[in-house]
Protein backbone atom coordinates (compact mmCIF):
# COMPACT_ATOMS: atom_id res chain seq x y z
CA UNK A 1 0.00 0.00 0.00
CA UNK A 2 2.46 2.31 1.11
CA UNK A 3 4.75 1.47 -2.12
CA UNK A 4 2.08 3.18 -4.14
CA UNK A 5 2.28 6.62 -2.71
CA UNK A 6 6.09 6.67 -2.92
CA UNK A 7 7.02 8.08 -5.69
CA UNK A 8 11.19 9.14 -6.55
CA UNK A 9 10.24 12.98 -6.05
CA UNK A 10 8.30 12.89 -2.34
CA UNK A 11 9.69 13.62 0.85
CA UNK A 12 9.08 11.13 3.64
CA UNK A 13 7.25 13.17 6.49
CA UNK A 14 6.20 10.85 9.29
CA UNK A 15 6.75 12.16 12.81
CA UNK A 16 8.44 8.93 14.19
CA UNK A 17 8.77 8.21 17.74
CA UNK A 18 8.18 11.66 18.44
CA UNK A 19 4.61 11.40 17.73
CA UNK A 20 4.59 8.74 20.22
CA UNK A 21 6.19 11.36 22.94
CA UNK A 22 5.05 14.89 21.82
CA UNK A 23 1.60 15.22 22.18
CA UNK A 24 1.28 18.83 21.43
CA UNK A 25 -1.75 20.97 21.41
CA UNK A 26 -3.70 17.57 21.81
CA UNK A 27 -6.02 17.03 24.82
CA UNK A 28 -6.03 15.33 27.81
CA UNK A 29 -6.24 11.39 26.62
CA UNK A 30 -3.16 12.42 24.16
CA UNK A 31 -0.99 12.96 27.37
CA UNK A 32 -2.88 10.08 29.45
CA UNK A 33 -1.54 7.61 26.30
CA UNK A 34 1.79 8.87 26.86
CA UNK A 35 1.74 8.52 30.65
CA UNK A 36 0.54 4.92 29.90
CA UNK A 37 3.56 4.21 27.85
CA UNK A 38 6.26 5.70 30.03
CA UNK A 39 4.56 3.91 33.43
CA UNK A 40 4.39 0.71 31.28
CA UNK A 41 7.87 0.75 30.89
CA UNK A 42 8.77 1.89 34.21
CA UNK A 43 6.91 -1.00 35.78
CA UNK A 44 8.35 -3.66 33.18
CA UNK A 45 11.83 -2.10 34.61
CA UNK A 46 10.91 -2.32 37.98
CA UNK A 47 9.33 -5.90 37.57
CA UNK A 48 12.97 -6.92 35.98
CA UNK A 49 14.98 -5.24 38.53
CA UNK A 50 12.48 -7.08 41.30
CA UNK A 51 13.81 -10.62 40.33
CA UNK A 52 17.53 -9.66 39.75
CA UNK A 53 17.06 -8.68 43.46
CA UNK A 54 15.25 -11.95 44.33
CA UNK A 55 17.47 -13.66 42.72
CA UNK A 56 19.77 -12.77 45.22
CA UNK A 57 18.19 -15.53 47.42
CA UNK A 58 20.14 -17.98 45.67
CA UNK A 59 23.14 -17.32 47.22
CA UNK A 60 21.81 -18.08 50.90
CA UNK A 61 20.88 -15.72 53.82
CA UNK A 62 24.04 -13.97 53.43
CA UNK A 63 23.45 -12.74 50.03
CA UNK A 64 19.88 -11.69 50.23
CA UNK A 65 20.65 -9.37 53.37
CA UNK A 66 23.00 -7.72 51.69
CA UNK A 67 21.19 -6.95 48.52
CA UNK A 68 18.04 -6.06 51.38
CA UNK A 69 21.03 -3.30 52.34
CA UNK A 70 21.81 -1.89 49.04
CA UNK A 71 18.34 -1.52 48.59
CA UNK A 72 17.58 0.48 51.66
CA UNK A 73 19.00 3.15 50.73
CA UNK A 74 16.44 6.71 50.16
CA UNK A 75 17.30 6.91 46.02
CA UNK A 76 15.30 3.16 45.89
CA UNK A 77 13.05 4.27 48.37
CA UNK A 78 11.44 7.07 46.79
CA UNK A 79 11.73 4.86 43.22
CA UNK A 80 9.54 2.59 44.95
CA UNK A 81 6.49 5.06 46.12
CA UNK A 82 7.43 5.60 42.30
CA UNK A 83 6.36 2.25 41.55
CA UNK A 84 3.18 2.44 43.29
CA UNK A 85 2.18 6.01 41.74
CA UNK A 86 3.04 4.53 38.16
CA UNK A 87 0.90 1.14 39.23
CA UNK A 88 -1.96 3.19 40.55
CA UNK A 89 -1.82 4.98 37.33
CA UNK A 90 -1.29 2.45 34.57
CA UNK A 91 -4.18 0.69 36.32
CA UNK A 92 -6.62 3.33 36.80
CA UNK A 93 -5.94 4.43 32.80
CA UNK A 94 -5.96 0.98 31.67
CA UNK A 95 -9.53 0.45 33.36
CA UNK A 96 -10.50 4.15 31.36
CA UNK A 97 -9.05 2.17 28.45
CA UNK A 98 -10.89 -1.21 28.94
CA UNK A 99 -13.88 0.44 29.22
CA UNK A 100 -13.84 2.58 26.58
CA UNK A 101 -12.72 0.04 23.93
CA UNK A 102 -15.30 -2.20 24.96
CA UNK A 103 -17.41 0.92 23.77
CA UNK A 104 -18.89 1.35 27.44
CA UNK A 105 -18.83 5.30 28.58
CA UNK A 106 -18.88 6.91 25.15
CA UNK A 107 -22.24 6.69 24.60
CA UNK A 108 -23.95 5.98 20.85
CA UNK A 109 -23.31 8.03 17.12
CA UNK A 110 -24.82 10.54 17.43
CA UNK A 111 -25.51 12.46 13.61
CA UNK A 112 -23.01 15.45 13.49
CA UNK A 113 -24.25 18.97 14.01
CA UNK A 114 -21.78 21.71 14.64
CA UNK A 115 -20.19 22.53 16.84
CA UNK A 116 -18.75 18.99 16.78
CA UNK A 117 -17.71 17.80 20.19
CA UNK A 118 -16.79 13.99 20.34
CA UNK A 119 -18.03 11.06 22.09
CA UNK A 120 -14.60 11.25 24.64
CA UNK A 121 -15.18 14.82 25.22
CA UNK A 122 -19.24 14.61 25.49
CA UNK A 123 -18.36 12.19 27.98
CA UNK A 124 -15.08 13.07 29.71
CA UNK A 125 -17.48 14.35 32.94
CA UNK A 126 -18.49 10.44 33.44
CA UNK A 127 -15.32 8.90 32.68
CA UNK A 128 -13.30 11.09 35.29
CA UNK A 129 -16.28 10.48 37.92
CA UNK A 130 -15.95 6.53 37.37
CA UNK A 131 -12.07 7.08 38.13
CA UNK A 132 -12.44 9.38 41.07
CA UNK A 133 -14.83 6.66 42.15
CA UNK A 134 -12.42 3.81 41.86
CA UNK A 135 -9.76 5.41 42.96
CA UNK A 136 -11.73 6.32 46.16
CA UNK A 137 -13.13 2.79 46.67
CA UNK A 138 -9.06 1.93 46.25
CA UNK A 139 -7.71 4.67 48.87
CA UNK A 140 -10.40 3.90 50.74
CA UNK A 141 -10.10 0.30 51.16
CA UNK A 142 -6.25 0.78 51.85
CA UNK A 143 -6.96 2.91 55.05
CA UNK A 144 -9.06 1.04 56.51
CA UNK A 145 -6.74 -2.03 56.28
CA UNK A 146 -3.94 0.20 57.54
CA UNK A 147 -6.59 1.19 60.37
CA UNK A 148 -8.00 -2.12 61.31
CA UNK A 149 -4.98 -4.54 60.64
CA UNK B 1 -3.61 -17.36 17.81
CA UNK B 2 -5.94 -14.41 16.45
CA UNK B 3 -5.59 -10.53 17.64
CA UNK B 4 -8.59 -10.23 19.10
CA UNK B 5 -8.22 -13.17 21.14
CA UNK B 6 -4.32 -11.80 22.46
CA UNK B 7 -6.40 -8.18 23.77
CA UNK B 8 -8.76 -10.25 25.21
CA UNK B 9 -6.43 -11.98 27.65
CA UNK B 10 -4.89 -8.38 27.61
CA UNK B 11 -7.82 -7.06 29.31
CA UNK B 12 -8.29 -10.61 31.47
CA UNK B 13 -4.16 -10.37 32.99
CA UNK B 14 -5.06 -6.74 33.55
CA UNK B 15 -7.76 -7.12 35.70
CA UNK B 16 -6.20 -9.95 37.38
CA UNK B 17 -3.07 -8.46 37.92
CA UNK B 18 -4.78 -5.26 39.82
CA UNK B 19 -6.29 -7.60 42.30
CA UNK B 20 -3.42 -10.21 42.71
CA UNK B 21 -0.70 -7.28 42.87
CA UNK B 22 -3.45 -5.01 45.07
CA UNK B 23 -3.95 -8.42 47.25
CA UNK B 24 -0.33 -9.21 47.82
CA UNK B 25 0.77 -5.95 48.64
CA UNK B 26 -1.73 -5.33 51.05
CA UNK B 27 -1.49 -9.21 52.70
CA UNK B 28 2.48 -8.58 52.26
CA UNK B 29 3.31 -4.87 53.53
CA UNK B 30 0.14 -4.57 56.26
CA UNK B 31 -1.47 -7.52 57.29
CA UNK B 32 1.61 -9.25 57.37
CA UNK B 33 3.59 -9.62 61.02
CA UNK B 34 7.03 -8.75 61.33
CA UNK B 35 9.82 -7.41 58.63
CA UNK B 36 8.30 -8.99 55.04
CA UNK B 37 11.76 -8.05 53.70
CA UNK B 38 13.89 -10.44 56.50
CA UNK B 39 15.30 -14.14 55.53
CA UNK B 40 12.80 -15.59 57.53
CA UNK B 41 9.71 -14.09 56.20
CA UNK B 42 10.96 -14.78 52.65
CA UNK B 43 11.69 -18.46 53.28
CA UNK B 44 8.27 -18.94 55.09
CA UNK B 45 6.57 -17.38 52.27
CA UNK B 46 8.30 -19.53 49.70
CA UNK B 47 7.62 -23.06 51.70
CA UNK B 48 3.66 -21.69 51.71
CA UNK B 49 1.74 -22.92 48.88
CA UNK B 50 -0.77 -20.24 49.12
CA UNK B 51 1.85 -17.88 48.75
CA UNK B 52 3.48 -19.45 45.85
CA UNK B 53 0.01 -19.57 43.83
CA UNK B 54 -0.05 -16.13 44.21
CA UNK B 55 3.30 -15.67 43.12
CA UNK B 56 3.04 -17.76 40.10
CA UNK B 57 -0.24 -16.11 38.99
CA UNK B 58 1.53 -12.64 39.03
CA UNK B 59 4.29 -13.94 37.19
CA UNK B 60 2.17 -15.47 34.57
CA UNK B 61 -0.25 -12.54 34.44
CA UNK B 62 2.30 -9.94 34.23
CA UNK B 63 4.92 -11.45 32.15
CA UNK B 64 2.38 -11.98 29.52
CA UNK B 65 0.38 -8.90 29.87
CA UNK B 66 4.30 -6.95 29.83
CA UNK B 67 5.57 -8.41 26.74
CA UNK B 68 2.17 -8.46 25.54
CA UNK B 69 2.50 -4.93 25.53
CA UNK B 70 5.87 -4.56 24.37
CA UNK B 71 5.10 -6.37 21.02
CA UNK B 72 2.45 -3.94 20.44
CA UNK B 73 5.04 -1.09 20.83
CA UNK B 74 7.83 -3.06 18.52
CA UNK B 75 5.15 -4.18 16.01
CA UNK B 76 4.28 -0.27 15.81
CA UNK B 77 7.84 0.38 14.36
CA UNK B 78 6.38 -0.77 11.40
CA UNK B 79 7.75 -4.39 11.32
CA UNK B 80 7.29 -6.10 8.33
CA UNK B 81 4.81 -8.66 7.99
CA UNK B 82 7.91 -11.62 7.94
CA UNK B 83 9.51 -10.35 10.74
CA UNK B 84 6.28 -10.33 13.12
CA UNK B 85 6.55 -14.06 13.31
CA UNK B 86 10.16 -13.72 14.70
CA UNK B 87 8.98 -10.91 17.08
CA UNK B 88 6.18 -13.62 18.25
CA UNK B 89 8.63 -16.44 18.97
CA UNK B 90 10.89 -14.11 20.51
CA UNK B 91 8.53 -12.72 22.70
CA UNK B 92 6.98 -16.37 23.67
CA UNK B 93 10.78 -17.43 24.38
CA UNK B 94 11.87 -14.44 26.77
CA UNK B 95 8.23 -14.69 28.74
CA UNK B 96 9.10 -18.60 29.03
CA UNK B 97 12.48 -17.96 30.61
CA UNK B 98 11.66 -14.93 32.59
CA UNK B 99 9.00 -17.18 34.07
CA UNK B 100 11.70 -20.46 34.41
CA UNK B 101 13.72 -18.13 36.24
CA UNK B 102 11.36 -16.26 38.10
CA UNK B 103 10.06 -19.95 39.28
CA UNK B 104 13.95 -21.66 39.93
CA UNK B 105 14.17 -18.78 42.54
CA UNK B 106 11.84 -19.37 45.88
CA UNK B 107 12.02 -23.73 44.53
CA UNK B 108 16.07 -23.85 44.74
CA UNK B 109 16.90 -21.14 47.20
CA UNK B 110 15.21 -23.41 49.92
CA UNK C 1 -4.44 43.48 13.73
CA UNK C 2 -3.74 44.80 10.17
CA UNK C 3 -0.95 42.70 8.79
CA UNK C 4 -0.54 38.99 9.44
CA UNK C 5 2.58 36.93 9.02
CA UNK C 6 2.68 33.43 7.48
CA UNK C 7 5.82 30.94 7.99
CA UNK C 8 5.08 28.75 5.50
CA UNK C 9 7.05 25.31 5.26
CA UNK C 10 8.87 25.17 1.87
CA UNK C 11 10.04 22.22 -0.23
CA UNK C 12 11.09 21.79 -4.22
CA UNK C 13 12.04 18.27 -5.17
CA UNK C 14 13.90 19.92 -8.17
CA UNK C 15 15.62 22.40 -6.19
CA UNK C 16 15.43 21.33 -2.27
CA UNK C 17 17.31 18.48 -0.16
CA UNK C 18 15.10 19.28 2.89
CA UNK C 19 12.03 21.34 3.97
CA UNK C 20 12.88 25.03 5.00
CA UNK C 21 10.06 27.89 5.80
CA UNK C 22 9.73 31.10 3.90
CA UNK C 23 8.08 33.80 5.65
CA UNK C 24 4.87 36.31 4.24
CA UNK C 25 3.56 39.40 6.00
CA UNK C 26 0.30 39.98 4.02
CA UNK C 27 -2.45 42.35 4.27
CA UNK C 28 -5.14 41.32 7.49
CA UNK C 29 -9.34 41.58 6.71
CA UNK C 30 -12.01 40.57 8.83
CA UNK C 31 -13.20 36.85 8.44
CA UNK C 32 -10.22 35.94 6.74
CA UNK C 33 -9.06 31.98 6.28
CA UNK C 34 -5.90 30.45 6.46
CA UNK C 35 -6.48 29.54 2.51
CA UNK C 36 -7.50 32.98 2.07
CA UNK C 37 -4.27 33.98 3.04
CA UNK C 38 -1.99 31.46 1.05
CA UNK C 39 -4.56 32.47 -1.86
CA UNK C 40 -2.85 35.83 -1.18
CA UNK C 41 0.25 35.05 -1.50
CA UNK C 42 0.03 32.98 -4.79
CA UNK C 43 -1.70 35.59 -6.46
CA UNK C 44 -0.05 38.56 -4.98
CA UNK C 45 3.71 37.65 -3.88
CA UNK C 46 4.73 34.20 -4.98
CA UNK C 47 3.07 32.21 -7.79
CA UNK C 48 5.39 29.37 -6.71
CA UNK C 49 3.83 28.63 -3.73
CA UNK C 50 2.15 24.85 -4.04
CA UNK C 51 -0.44 24.09 -2.02
CA UNK C 52 -3.94 21.95 -2.76
CA UNK C 53 -7.65 23.33 -1.88
CA UNK C 54 -10.83 22.92 -4.29
CA UNK C 55 -14.51 24.03 -2.29
CA UNK C 56 -13.02 26.08 0.02
CA UNK C 57 -16.37 25.44 2.26
CA UNK C 58 -15.32 22.17 3.96
CA UNK C 59 -16.54 19.36 1.59
CA UNK C 60 -14.28 18.48 -0.02
CA UNK C 61 -10.54 17.82 2.48
CA UNK C 62 -8.70 19.03 0.33
CA UNK C 63 -7.02 21.64 1.60
CA UNK C 64 -5.41 19.52 5.03
CA UNK C 65 -2.27 21.11 6.48
CA UNK C 66 -1.25 21.52 9.50
CA UNK C 67 -1.72 24.86 11.03
CA UNK C 68 0.19 25.70 14.43
CA UNK C 69 0.95 22.27 14.91
CA UNK C 70 -2.72 21.35 14.14
CA UNK C 71 -3.94 19.26 11.12
CA UNK C 72 -6.77 21.39 10.14
CA UNK C 73 -8.24 22.22 7.04
CA UNK C 74 -6.87 26.07 5.51
CA UNK C 75 -10.57 26.70 4.45
CA UNK C 76 -12.20 25.48 7.47
CA UNK C 77 -10.31 27.85 9.92
CA UNK C 78 -10.73 31.62 10.03
CA UNK C 79 -6.85 33.07 11.15
CA UNK C 80 -9.08 35.11 13.88
CA UNK C 81 -9.77 31.99 15.39
CA UNK C 82 -6.40 31.26 15.90
CA UNK C 83 -5.54 34.21 18.11
CA UNK C 84 -1.97 34.74 16.72
CA UNK C 85 -0.48 37.36 14.57
CA UNK C 86 1.99 34.66 13.36
CA UNK C 87 0.42 31.47 11.43
CA UNK C 88 3.16 28.16 10.60
CA UNK C 89 1.83 25.99 8.18
CA UNK C 90 3.27 22.75 6.85
CA UNK C 91 1.88 19.92 5.19
CA UNK C 92 -0.09 16.85 7.06
CA UNK C 93 2.36 15.21 8.56
CA UNK C 94 2.71 11.20 8.69
CA UNK C 95 2.73 10.87 4.70
CA UNK C 96 4.86 12.24 2.29
CA UNK C 97 5.72 15.55 0.61
CA UNK C 98 4.94 16.24 -3.00
CA UNK C 99 5.83 19.81 -2.76
CA UNK C 100 5.24 22.55 -0.18
CA UNK C 101 2.30 21.91 1.30
CA UNK C 102 1.16 19.30 -0.90
CA UNK C 103 0.96 16.06 1.01
CA UNK C 104 0.65 12.55 -1.20
CA UNK C 105 -2.55 11.26 -0.21
CA UNK C 106 -2.27 8.13 -2.15
CA UNK C 107 -1.98 5.56 0.77
CA UNK C 108 -4.62 6.72 2.59
CA UNK C 109 -6.92 5.47 -0.39
CA UNK C 110 -5.25 2.63 -0.26
CA UNK C 111 -5.87 1.58 3.04
CA UNK C 112 -9.99 2.93 2.70
CA UNK C 113 -10.40 0.45 -0.35
CA UNK C 114 -8.44 -2.68 1.19
CA UNK C 115 -11.61 -2.27 4.28
CA UNK C 116 -13.77 -2.79 1.07
CA UNK C 117 -16.03 0.21 1.42
CA UNK C 118 -19.09 -0.62 -0.30
CA UNK C 119 -22.31 -2.19 0.53
CA UNK C 120 -21.75 -6.09 0.58
CA UNK C 121 -25.18 -7.26 0.44
CA UNK C 122 -26.77 -10.63 0.90
CA UNK C 123 -28.48 -11.26 -2.24
CA UNK C 124 -26.44 -10.24 -5.12
CA UNK C 125 -29.59 -10.64 -7.93
CA UNK C 126 -31.60 -7.94 -5.10
CA UNK C 127 -28.56 -5.97 -5.20
CA UNK C 128 -28.17 -5.58 -9.10
CA UNK C 129 -31.49 -5.58 -10.42
CA UNK C 130 -33.66 -4.33 -7.07
CA UNK C 131 -37.81 -5.33 -7.05
CA UNK C 132 -38.18 -2.54 -4.30
CA UNK C 133 -36.09 -0.37 -1.46
CA UNK C 134 -34.39 -1.69 1.35
CA UNK C 135 -36.27 -0.62 4.15
CA UNK C 136 -34.50 0.88 7.27
CA UNK C 137 -35.80 2.76 10.33
CA UNK C 138 -34.56 6.24 12.06
CA UNK C 139 -32.66 4.01 14.58
CA UNK C 140 -30.74 1.98 12.38
CA UNK C 141 -29.50 4.89 10.23
CA UNK C 142 -27.95 6.64 13.06
CA UNK C 143 -25.65 3.72 14.04
CA UNK C 144 -23.43 4.37 10.98
CA UNK C 145 -24.46 7.88 9.58
CA UNK C 146 -22.47 9.83 11.65
CA UNK C 147 -19.35 8.18 10.11
CA UNK C 148 -20.69 8.28 6.43
CA UNK C 149 -19.72 12.19 6.94
CA UNK C 150 -16.29 11.45 6.43
CA UNK C 151 -14.41 13.51 3.34
CA UNK C 152 -11.38 11.94 3.15
CA UNK C 153 -8.84 14.99 3.81
CA UNK C 154 -6.52 12.66 6.13
CA UNK C 155 -6.43 15.10 9.05
CA UNK C 156 -7.07 11.97 11.22
CA UNK C 157 -4.21 10.10 9.98
CA UNK C 158 -1.64 12.88 10.98
CA UNK C 159 -3.02 13.15 14.18
CA UNK C 160 -2.81 10.17 14.93
CA UNK C 161 0.18 8.54 16.62
CA UNK C 162 0.67 5.08 15.46
CA UNK C 163 0.02 6.40 12.12
CA UNK C 164 3.25 8.24 12.86
CA UNK C 165 5.74 5.41 13.57
CA UNK C 166 3.78 2.44 11.83
CA UNK C 167 3.45 2.66 7.64
CA UNK C 168 1.46 -0.73 7.53
CA UNK C 169 -0.96 0.52 10.57
CA UNK C 170 -4.54 0.50 8.71
CA UNK C 171 -5.20 3.98 10.46
CA UNK C 172 -8.49 5.90 11.53
CA UNK C 173 -10.29 6.77 8.69
CA UNK C 174 -10.26 3.08 7.44
CA UNK C 175 -10.84 1.74 10.29
CA UNK C 176 -13.41 4.12 11.44
CA UNK C 177 -15.01 3.55 7.96
CA UNK C 178 -14.76 -0.09 8.27
CA UNK C 179 -17.46 -0.27 11.67
CA UNK C 180 -19.31 2.62 9.05
CA UNK C 181 -20.16 -0.30 6.67
CA UNK C 182 -20.15 -2.94 9.00
CA UNK C 183 -22.99 -1.31 11.07
CA UNK C 184 -24.82 -0.81 8.05
CA UNK C 185 -28.30 -2.96 8.30
CA UNK C 186 -28.09 -3.39 4.82
CA UNK C 187 -24.29 -5.00 4.60
CA UNK C 188 -23.21 -8.67 5.24
CA UNK C 189 -19.67 -8.64 4.85
CA UNK C 190 -18.64 -7.52 8.65
CA UNK C 191 -16.92 -10.76 9.19
CA UNK C 192 -14.87 -10.03 5.98
CA UNK C 193 -14.20 -6.59 7.32
CA UNK C 194 -13.25 -8.12 10.72
CA UNK C 195 -10.44 -10.76 9.20
CA UNK C 196 -9.01 -7.75 7.41
CA UNK C 197 -8.72 -5.48 10.41
CA UNK C 198 -7.85 -8.36 12.92
CA UNK C 199 -4.21 -7.92 11.93
CA UNK C 200 -0.88 -6.95 14.09
CA UNK C 201 -0.76 -3.91 12.18
CA UNK C 202 -5.29 -3.58 12.03
CA UNK C 203 -7.50 -2.27 14.93
CA UNK C 204 -5.63 -2.97 18.04
CA UNK C 205 -2.85 -0.89 17.70
CA UNK C 206 -5.28 1.93 18.37
CA UNK C 207 -4.92 2.52 21.98
CA UNK C 208 -6.68 5.83 21.90
CA UNK C 209 -5.12 8.44 22.50
CA UNK C 210 -8.45 10.60 20.84
CA UNK C 211 -6.49 12.62 18.60
CA UNK C 212 -8.20 11.49 15.69
CA UNK C 213 -11.92 12.77 16.58
CA UNK C 214 -10.25 15.98 17.90
CA UNK C 215 -8.40 16.50 14.36
CA UNK C 216 -11.90 15.70 12.09
CA UNK C 217 -13.33 18.83 10.58
CA UNK C 218 -16.77 17.22 9.68
CA UNK C 219 -17.61 15.60 13.82
CA UNK C 220 -17.01 11.91 12.09
CA UNK C 221 -15.35 11.19 15.50
CA UNK C 222 -13.02 8.34 14.40
CA UNK C 223 -12.26 7.30 17.89
CA UNK C 224 -15.91 6.34 18.50
CA UNK C 225 -16.35 4.17 15.33
CA UNK C 226 -12.73 2.35 16.64
CA UNK C 227 -13.71 1.45 19.83
CA UNK C 228 -17.76 0.47 18.58
CA UNK C 229 -15.73 -1.87 15.77
CA UNK C 230 -13.40 -3.07 18.71
CA UNK C 231 -16.59 -3.95 20.55
CA UNK C 232 -18.00 -5.38 17.82
CA UNK C 233 -15.30 -8.01 16.86
CA UNK C 234 -14.23 -8.89 21.10
CA UNK C 235 -18.49 -9.72 20.40
CA UNK C 236 -18.23 -11.79 17.58
CA UNK C 237 -15.26 -13.91 18.73
CA UNK C 238 -17.01 -14.92 21.72
CA UNK C 239 -19.61 -15.29 19.77
CA UNK C 240 -22.05 -12.75 21.76
CA UNK C 241 -22.60 -10.52 18.84
CA UNK C 242 -26.68 -10.28 17.70
CA UNK C 243 -26.95 -11.82 14.45
CA UNK C 244 -27.26 -9.57 11.88
CA UNK C 245 -31.14 -9.09 10.46
CA UNK C 246 -30.88 -9.32 6.58
CA UNK C 247 -32.92 -5.84 5.78
CA UNK C 248 -36.39 -5.69 5.26
CA UNK C 249 -37.08 -4.70 1.78
CA UNK C 250 -40.37 -2.75 1.50
CA UNK C 251 -42.96 -4.36 -0.99
CA UNK C 252 -43.08 -2.96 -4.62
CA UNK C 253 -45.68 -0.75 -4.84
CA UNK C 254 -49.50 -2.29 -5.81
CA UNK C 255 -50.56 0.71 -8.11
CA UNK C 256 -47.90 2.54 -10.77
CA UNK C 257 -49.01 6.27 -9.89
CA UNK C 258 -49.65 7.61 -14.35
CA UNK C 259 -46.19 9.12 -15.18
CA UNK C 260 -46.58 13.12 -15.56
CA UNK C 261 -47.23 14.23 -18.51
CA UNK C 262 -44.26 15.88 -20.38
CA UNK C 263 -45.02 19.04 -22.21
CA UNK C 264 -44.90 19.37 -25.96
CA UNK C 265 -41.45 20.99 -27.18
CA UNK C 266 -42.28 24.72 -27.87
CA UNK C 267 -39.26 24.55 -30.61
CA UNK C 268 -40.28 21.52 -32.97
CA UNK C 269 -36.94 19.65 -33.59
CA UNK C 270 -36.32 19.13 -37.34
CA UNK C 271 -37.21 15.99 -38.99
CA UNK C 272 -40.67 16.06 -36.73
CA UNK C 273 -44.04 16.79 -38.44
CA UNK C 274 -45.65 19.60 -37.01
Amino acid sequence: MEAASKTKTTLPNRLGIKGWAWAGRYKIERYLYTLHRLTGFGLLAYVALHLVANGSRLWGEGGWESTMNFLSNPGFKVGEYLVMAAFIYHALNGGRLMLQHLGFTLGKPKPPVYPYVDAMRRRRPLTLALLALIMGLAIYVLVAFIIYR
Amino acid sequence: MRENHLKILQYVTGIGLFFLVGGYHLLLMHLGKGDPESWSSVAQRAASAGWLTIYILILIFGIYHGLHGVRGLILELSLPNRAVKVLNWSIVLIGLAVFGYAVYIPIQAF
Amino acid sequence: MEKITFKVQRYDPDKDKKPHIQQFIIPFRHGMTVLDGLIYIKENVDNTLSFRSSCRMGICGSCGMLINSLPMLACHTPIEELKKDTITVKPLPNFPIVKDLVADLSALFAKHKSIKPYIMPQDMTEADKPTAEFLQARGQLEEFVQFAYCVKCGLCMAACPTVATDKHFLGPQPLAQSYRYSADRRDCGAKVRFHETDTPHGIWLCHLAGACSEACPKGVDPALAQQLLKRAMISDSLRLRKKPVPPSVAPPPAEKKPRIAVPEFTIKQPGTKS
